[in-house]
C-alpha cells in the first residue's frame, strides 16, 4: 500500500479519468469528485486556520487591548512587539524553562516508555491487563492530572508527601520549592504521556520478525546483544515517530503546568505558553502575546515539517 | 526440566519491573478513586487512611446546590459531542477525497492540515479569542464547538486520509466496474471497511475536545463551561475541597478511560496520526 506510483491500480485520481465508466464525469466539467469531497472540510478549515493566521500576524504589529466586554483597540506599532520580545527577559526565562521541561519530559518519556513497552513486550501472563491498565493516565484530562499532582505532594495530606517525608528523603513543601517544583510538575506531564510512547513502540516491538530473534538467541546473543543489534534498530523509526509527536504535544499543552504550579513559585515553571496566556488575559497584551504566539508556531511547523519527512520515509505520504 | 529454570531471574525480572510500572501508573488513580468516596475530615487526615467509611457525599455535593455539575456536564457533552460528529463526518470525505486524489500540491495540502493540527493552543487561542468576540460566540457552546473544530478536524481528514489510504484497491474497482458511481463506492464499499478507523477517529476527536481546558477557560461563560473548568473551579483563594475534586476528577476520567481503551488495537494508528500501523 506504499507505491508511490500515479499509474498503480486502484488509484484513481485525476491522473485517470477515463478510469471508472460512464458514471464518471470527464475532468474537463468543474472540479473532480475528489476535490468535491474534500471541500467542504477544506473551507471550514481555512476559515478557523488561515484567518486566524492572518489575523495573528497583524496583531503581532499592532497593541491591540480590550475595551469592555467586547470592544477591541489597535494602534500599529511595526515590529515594536517584536523588538520588546527580544528584550524581554520574562520571554527568554519561558524559553528556557520551556527547553528544560521539554528534555526533561519528552526525555524521561521516551526512556521510561521504551523500557515499559519491552517490558509488556517480554511478559506473558496478564499481559493483556497490564498493558490497558498503563494506558489509563494518557485518557484523563491534563487539567485533572496537574489537579491530581497536586493534591498528591500536599504537604499536609498528599500522600506522596507523606511518603517522601516518612521515608526521609523530602519532607519540605514540593511545589513550593524552585526545583522541587519543577520536578514535581515533570513527573507529572511523565506520569501522563509515558504510556503514549509505550503504546507506539510496543507496535515496533510487535511488528519485529520473532524468527529474527530466535535465529540471534540460537546463536548464543544474550538479551542486550538482541536489544541492541536488532530490536533497537529494527523500531528507530517508529521510536522517532514517537519522539516527534510528544515534541508536538509537549509545545502544545500547558494545562498540567497551568494547575499544579501556574508557573511558581517565582516563576521557577513558568514555561513559554504560561507567559503567553499572561500578557494575554492577565495584562490584555494581546498584541505583544500574539508575538509570543508567533514564534512558538514557528517551532511547531518545525516540528511539522520533520515529522511529514519521516512519513514521507516510511512511504506514508505521498 | 527444574523448576529452578523456569523461574529463573531472567523469566522473573520482567514481572518485578511490571510491577513496579504498574505501581507508579495505578497509585495516583485509585488514590483519586479512594478520596473521593472519603470525607471531608478523611480527606484531610494528615497520615493517609487506606480504610474509612465509604461516603457518596462527595459525588452527590457535585450533582446538587446552586452550582451543581450537570449544566458543566450539559455543555461538556454538547460541546466535545457535536464537534466529534461534525469533525469525523466531513474528515470522513475530505479523508476519502485526499487518500484518492493525486494532484501537484497534494504534499502542501497535506502539510497544510497537519500543521493546523500541531498548531500550540496557546498561539490559536488569540486570534480565535479575538474573532470569537466580534461574532459574539464568546459565551456559547458553538464557539467551544469551531474551537474544538481546529484541532479535531485536521485530525480527523489525515487520520480517515491514512485508514482510507491502507484499503485493497480491488474492491473499489471491481465495484466501478459494476457501473457504481464514485460517491456510490466510497459509500457503499470504502466507509463501510473503514468502520473501526471511523470509530478509532471519532472517540479520539472526542477525548481531546472533552480534555480540553485552555479553549474552554477563555471562551466559555457561565452557560457553557465544562467539566474541567468545573474542576479547577473547585480550587479557590480559600481552600480547596480535595473530597469533590476527587470526584469530579473520577467523573471526568472514567468515560473517557473506557471509551479509549475500547479502541485500543487502532489506537496506535490514530496517536500516531497514521505513522505506525498497529497490531
Amino acid at each position: 500500500m506504499q507505491s508511490e506510483t500515479a499509474a498503480s491500480p486502484g488509484r484513481p485520481g485525476e491522473g485517470s479519468p477515463s478510469r471508472g465508466g460512464k458514471d464518471r464525469p470527464g475532468r474537463s466539467r468543474g472540479p473532480s469528485f475528489e476535490a468535491r469531497m474534500m471541500l467542504p472540510a477544506l473551507v471550514i478549515l481555512a476559515a478557523i486556520s488561515i484567518l486566524p493566521l492572518l489575523y495573528i500576524i497583524w496583531m503581532s504589529l499592532n497593541n491591540v487591548t480590550l475595551l469592555g466586554g467586547t470592544g477591541i483597540s489597535s494602534n500599529w506599532t511595526g515590529l515594536g512587539n517584536w523588538g520588546r520580545m527580544f528584550a524581554d527577559p520574562g520571554v527568554w526565562a519561558g524559553w528556557a524553562a520551556m527547553v528544560i521541561y521539554f528534555i526533561g519530559t519528552v526525555g524521561l518519556e521516551m526512556i521510561l516508555g521504551l523500557v515499559a513497552a519491552l517490558v509488556i513486550h517480554e511478559v506473558v501472563w496478564g499481559k493483556n491487563l497490564a498493558f490497558s491498565l498503563i494506558l489509563i493516565p494518557m485518557f484523563i484530562a491534563p487539567v485533572i492530572v496537574g489537579l491530581l499532582g497536586r493534591f498528591l505532594v500536599n504537604p499536609t495530606y498528599g500522600l506522596y508527601a507523606w511518603v517522601l517525608r516518612e521515608s526521609g528523603i523530602y519532607s519540605g513543601n514540593i511545589l513550593g520549592g524552585s526545583v522541587s517544583a519543577f520536578v514535581a510538575v515533570v513527573l507529572m506531564d511523565v506520569w501522563e504521556w509515558t504510556p503514549l510512547v509505550a503504546l507506539i513502540t510496543l507496535a515496533g516491538l510487535v511488528s519485529i520478525q520473532p524468527q529474527i530473534l530466535e535465529a540471534a538467541k540460537v546463536d548464543g546473543a544474550s538479551y542486550w546483544e538482541r536489544l541492541r543489534h536488532i530490536v533497537l534498530p529494527s523500531i528507530a523509526g517508529i521510536i522517532i515517530v514517537a519522539l516527534l509527536i510528544r515534541s508536538m504535544d509537549a509545545l502544545r499543552y500547558f494545562d498540567i503546568i497551568w494547575q499544579a504550579t501556574n508557573g511558581g513559585p517565582a516563576n521557577a515553571t513558568k514555561i513559554i505558553p504560561l507567559r503567553l496566556y499572561e500578557s494575554a488575559f492577565r495584562f490584555f497584551h494581546l498584541g505583544y502575546a500574539a508575538t509570543i504566539g508567533l514564534l512558538m508556531l514557528a517551532v511547531s511547523i518545525l516540528v511539522a515539517n520533520l515529522f511529514t519527512g519521516i512519513l514521507r520515509q516510511r512511504g506514508l505520504l505521498r | 526440566m527444574s523448576t529452578g529454570a523456569r523461574f529463573s531471574a531472567g523469566k522473573i525480572f520482567p514481572y518485578v519491573l511490571l510491577v513496579v510500572l504498574l505501581l507508579w501508573t495505578l497509585v495516583p488513580i485509585a488514590w483519586m478513586l479512594l478520596s473521593s468516596f472519603k470525607s471531608l475530615t478523611d480527606v484531610l487526615s494528615p497520615t493517609p487512611l487506606l480504610t474509612f467509611k465509604p461516603t457518596l457525599a462527595n459525588y452527590i455535593g457535585l450533582v446538587s446546590g446552586g452550582n451543581n455539575v450537570l449544566t458543566y456536564f450539559r455543555s461538556s457533552i454538547l460541546a466535545a459531542g457535536i464537534s466529534t460528529i461534525i469533525a469525523t463526518t466531513l474528515g470522513c470525505f475530505a479523508g476519502y477525497g485526499l487518500a484518492r486524489s493525486n494532484f501537484r500540491g497534494k504534499r502542501h495540502l497535506a502539510f497544510w492540515i497537519i500543521s493546523t493540527r500541531m498548531a500550540p493552543i496557546a498561539a490559536v487561542i488569540l486570534p480565535l479569542f479575538i474573532g470569537f468576540t466580534f461574532l459574539h460566540l464568546i459565551n456559547t457552546v458553538w464557539g467551544l464547538i469551531v474551537a474544538y473544530l481546529s484541532f479535531n478536524l485536521p485530525f480527523a481528514i489525515w487520520i480517515m486520509n491514512a485508514f482510507f489510504a491502507d484499503l485493497p484497491p480491488g474492491i473499489e474497482e471491481a465495484a466501478r466496474v459494476d457501473g457504481a458511481s464514485n460517491f456510490q463506492t466510497f459509500w457503499r464499499i470504502a466507509l463501510p471497511m473503514t468502520a473501526p478507523g471511523i470509530v478509532t477517529t471519532a472517540i479520539l476527536c472526542l477525548v481531546f475536545s472533552w480534555n480540553d481546558y485552555a479553549f474552554a477557560v477563555t471562551f466559555a461563560g457561565p452557560g457553557s463551561q465544562t467539566l474541567p473548568v468545573a474542576a479547577s473551579q473547585l480550587i479557590t483563594q480559600t481552600g480547596v475541597d480535595w473530597g469533590q475534586l476527587t470526584a469530579i476528577g473520577t467523573v471526568v476520567a472514567l468515560p473517557m478511560v473506557i471509551v479509549g481503551l475500547a479502541v485500543r488495537r487502532y489506537l496506535v494508528r490514530g496517536l500516531t496520526l497514521g505513522a505506525v500501523t498497529g497490531e
